[in-house]
């Protein structure tokens, strides 16, 4: 599958050519680490200064690759795609190469990035238990009462809250019988075959 | 068992032959016992043995006697304390008999009504699942990953019959990883029923 690049992309790509092969390089770094860590426009004046162009054109060179980077890890296009993708741009062979480098290397950590960003619920963190015994309360004295008291940590988008649960001996044989059926369905015939298949 | 004055005054009147007969007593006890543990019923005056007692009368002994039989229940009290207390009152042996056979029928359900009056952390009472295939979303194609989303059914305490639900989802891993720590939980209970 090809990248269709905009012409208003090509246009600020078309700044790449004109420098170094090492600067390219460079900016290939710092337009990882933007996505990281988010941008910096104070680099982008060191750069402009140093290369004496406007910071401007600097910024859109980094938007670019880093843009570029973005779409080709969402899709997860192969290496032939990339390159042909690439020279639609009328890059030279070392500079294609370069991309292609950047591209390989940093795929894998920008697809984790970009799957933060997708909608989700709250996911399972840990779960600790303890098992405790009532022995006697306001309106009963002298019994006995097992009780197993459950604190579920969940992790929601960057919060982490922990939720205290009780249940009672029977329910939790009941709740381990339906989540053990629950992690067997991924075994099953069914499942395999469509894990399988959809890649 | 320490009693209210109120409370004594309403036993001494049942004790009283004048006011309550053998027979009227039982009816009473019945009814008494009867009130505590289920939720519909006619209640102290519909009953026929107990029309010609005074109504007025007729509730203060009622009150009295639920009172002292949850008293009883919840110090889990012994033959020999109840005889002693209804004795104290002046009831005569045929209706200590009367009312303590009555109260060994119904004590275990009693006991589970007011061991059910708790304040705890919300009850998990079911469990729910949904296996998943994710193909893409929005940010990332080809995510081609299997997650589960587990929904656990909780009743809160504090008001009778709310529930709600505690939803979340977890990867193959971490759903094995809460099935190992579950599996822990049961572990630990089957060895303290061993002791």
């Amino acid at each position: 599958m090809l990248l269709v690049l905009s012409d208003e992309h090509k246009e600020h790509l078309g700044f790449l050519p004109k420098v170094d092969p090492a600067v390219v390089g460079e900016f290939g770094r710092i337009a990882v680490e933007f996505l990281k860590k988010g941008s910096n426009p104070k680099i982008y004046e060191g750069a402009a200064r140093k290369l004496n162009v406007p910071s401007e054109t600097v910024q859109r060179g980094v938007e670019g690759l880093m843009y570029l980077l973005t779409e080709s890890s969402k899709l997860m296009i192969s290496e032939i795609d990339f390159q042909d993708s690439v020279l639609v741009l009328g890059f030279s062979e070392e500079l294609n190469k370069l991309l292609l480098q950047l591209y390989l290397e940093n795929r894998k950590e920008v697809r984790q990035i970009l799957s933060e960003l997708a909608p989700s619920l709250p996911h399972y963190r840990n779960l600790e238990w303890r098992f405790d015994v009532q022995l006697g309360s306001r309106a009963l004295r002298q019994h006995v009462k097992p009780a197993i008291c459950l604190k579920l940590h969940l992790e929601s988008g960057g919060t982490q809250t922990a939720r205290v649960l009780q249940t009672d001996p029977a329910t939790l044989l009941h709740l381990i019988q339906e989540l053990e059926c629950a992690l067997a369905e991924v075994k099953s015939n069914h499942c395999r075959r469509i894990l399988r298949n959809i890649k | 068992m320490e009693l209210s004055d109120s409370v004594v005054k309403g036993l001494q009147t049942l004790a009283d032959p004048a006011c309550f007969d053998l027979k009227s007593f039982s009816a009473f006890t019945e009814v008494a016992f009867d009130s505590l543990l289920s939720s519909t019923g006619n209640g102290v005056s519909g009953h026929p043995a107990l029309k010609n007692i005074d109504q007025a009368l007729l509730k203060h002994c009622h009150v009295a006697a639920t009172t002292f039989i949850l008293e009883a229940v919840k110090q889990n009290a012994d033959k020999s304390t109840i005889s002693s207390c209804l004795e104290d009152v002046k009831f005569d042996s045929e209706k200590v008999e009367t009312f303590y056979t009555s109260y060994q029928i119904n004590k275990r359900n009693l006991e589970n009504l007011l061991s059910s009056i708790d304040r705890c952390p919300p009850h998990i009472t079911d469990a729910s699942w949904r296996l998943e295939y994710c193909i893409k979303n929005g940010h990332v194609h080809k995510v081609n990953q299997p997650s589960y989303l587990i929904s656990f059914d909780v009743e809160n305490g504090e008001r009778e019959g709310t529930s709600s639900e505690v939803n979340f989802s977890c990867t193959l891993e971490q759903l094995q990883d809460l099935v190992g720590k579950l599996k822990d939980a049961a572990k630990s209970v089957e060895r303290a029923t061993q002791l």
